[in-house]
């Protein structure tokens, strides 16, 4: 149960990674989003397009149950957020690494942070199978060429290699699904081939991505489904119909 | 320093010292990560109110004080999570109600001066070797509860949403380490007093942070520096008669203000390496600049 991370859903096996219905949600006496619907089913890579203030982030903000829904319901594997105990097959990249009072922290500490939805909670640290988490850690800074950095400060890196040490936590945890929000807004070129490579992988192992981008650039070959956000709305939808990869959407 | 150990409570003293030393910067890393630097201060102001209960009930000013700060410290939490603009307020009226509770019932005790005095600002000579034990024994659970959380309360402190989508209890491990700071303000009490007791808790961890690179790192330097000057401080006080927490918050001040000439040496001599083709990035400047910098050699690379 541990260290396996295609194990079938506990939950319920056939349910979708991602389903919203109807989803509103209100912030300032303004929808941010206005009745949404939408299924992400597993092996989708799912590009949310559009413009500022559209609603992206709030969408995927929404589906892991980080803001609070005014109407309608989402559901992670079938069942609603605060229910949902699977966290470690969800893998969330947020938009930066937060300062917070400025202590710092190396590459490699935030990287295993990422671990941490696999670990028991109250078994201690020193009892878990640190052997896997430094492996899996090591892969995860090898994916997005972040090795040598390890036992830097993640602040002083540049924008686009604090977004790969995000996304080398996330890819750390071993998710089922991730979660990415705007991986590649202001990221430098070499930071976009990185990420690309490792959504490659993740594409490749069958891996659930939802991503929100302004720009899908370099990845635009991996994406098997788009859904353009407007005012809070779906503006449009569209299914690619084989990738790059030669995998069915 | 064999003199002063001749005497029985200053080796109490002593063996108190390096235990709040250790405590204190090691909740106060992640008070200080999650902006919650004044946290300890007002939990000192509201533990007050606990020692005037103790003093009042005559049972022993040390309970009260643990329990009314931990009530307190859980209070603050969920009014933090309510919400973030009314908390502000709600957190004042908090530490004044403390406060002012705490000097009214100590008074109502017919208390003199005095004993409120060694509660503001500390007083070694008054702790017994029962003081001891028990401090010991909370200190023993303050650092138990660092190193089981370490890592979900690392995640909670970097990011609070990233935290929730991994799962982690938020709301529990919030109040967490609101109570763990405020057993954290009992211990340290005695020997500092409440109303300097947030300064272990926060100056050791601000001198680390100009030196290190890591957030565990930044830890054991913090709880060495911890150590340092309340040992030293309380040694200090004892020679030259003056009072212990002063000496202890001022030297650990100078321990700070000695870390950021040695951090701006550190960073110089990183950044020189970084540009001689090393691969340590450059650190020095303001982060703009570093990142400006890093984004160069990245393009560059």
């Amino acid at each position: 149960m541990k260290d396996r991370p295609n194990l079938p859903p506990s939950a319920a096996p056939t349910a979708a990674p991602f389903t919203v219905d109807g989803a509103f949600v209100r912030r300032d006496g303004r929808d941010v989003l206005a009745g949404i619907d939408l299924r992400v089913d597993s092996g989708d890579v799912l590009a949310v397009l559009g413009p500022n203030g559209a609603g992206k982030s709030t969408l995927v903000k929404a589906l892991l149950g980080l803001v609070p829904l005014s109407a309608g319901r989402t559901e992670i594997y079938g069942e609603p957020p605060a229910r949902f105990r699977a966290w470690k097959r969800i893998g969330y990249v947020p938009q930066r690494l937060p300062m917070g009072g400025g202590v710092p922290a190396t590459v490699r500490e935030v990287v295993a942070s990422g671990r941490v939805a696999r670990t028991s909670r109250w078994r201690p640290a020193l009892f878990n199978d640190r052997a896997a988490d430094r492996a899996a850690v090591d892969r995860a800074l090898k994916t997005v060429g972040l090795t040598g950095h390890a036992r830097d400060s993640a602040h002083l890196l540049s924008g686009g290699e604090q977004q790969r040490v995000l996304i080398a936590r996330a890819l750390a945890g071993e998710p089922d699904v991730f979660v990415m929000d705007e991986p590649t807004a202001g990221v430098d070129a070499r930071s976009q081939a990185a990420l690309a490579s490792a959504l490659h992988e993740l594409a490749g192992a069958g891996r659930t991505v939802v991503l929100v981008t302004h720009e899908p650039g370099p990845l635009e070959p991996l994406i098997t489904r788009t859904l353009e956000l407007g005012q809070g709305r779906i503006v449009r939808e569209s299914t690619v119909e084989s990738t790059a990869m030669g995998r069915p959407a | 320093m064999s003199e002063m150990l001749q005497y029985d409570y200053m080796r109490i003293a002593l063996a108190m010292a390096v235990l709040i030393g250790l405590a204190a910067p090691a909740v106060g890393t992640f008070l200080v990560q999650r902006k919650l630097s004044l946290l300890g201060d007002g939990i000192g102001h509201i533990a007050l109110t606990g020692i005037g209960l103790g003093l009042l009930t005559s049972t022993s000013p040390v309970l009260g004080a643990l329990v009314v700060s931990v009530l307190g410290a859980v209070a603050i939490e969920v009014l933090r999570a309510r919400s973030r603009s009314g908390a502000d307020v709600a957190l004042a009226l908090l530490f004044y109600g403390g406060l002012a509770g705490g000097v009214i019932l100590t008074s109502a005790n017919g208390g003199s001066g005095t004993s409120l005095h060694a509660y503001l600002f500390g007083s070694i000579t008054s702790v017994t070797a029962t003081d001891l034990y028990m401090i010991a024994g909370l200190a023993a659970a303050v650092l138990g509860i660092v190193a089981l959380f370490g890592r979900e309360l690392f995640l909670l402190c970097q990011d609070e949403e990233v935290a929730r989508a991994a799962g982690l209890p938020v709301r529990f491990l919030s109040v967490l380490i609101a109570a763990t700071a405020a057993v954290t303000v009992v211990i340290s009490m005695r020997a500092i007093g409440l109303l300097l007791v947030s300064a272990l808790m926060i100056v050791p961890v601000a001198a680390a942070q100009q030196l290190t690179r890591g957030f565990r790192g930044t830890m054991l330097v913090a709880m060495a520096a911890g150590v340092l000057s309340a040992v030293s401080g309380l040694a200090g006080s004892f020679q030259y008669d003056l009072p212990p927490g002063p000496s202890i918050v001022l030297l650990a001040l100078a321990l700070f203000m000695a870390a950021v000439a040695g951090g701006s040496v550190v960073r110089r001599r990183r950044a020189r390496s970084a540009t001689a083709g090393d691969t340590v990035p450059a650190t020095a400047g303001s982060g703009a600049e570093t990142r400006v910098d890093a984004e160069a050699e990245v393009l560059r690379g």
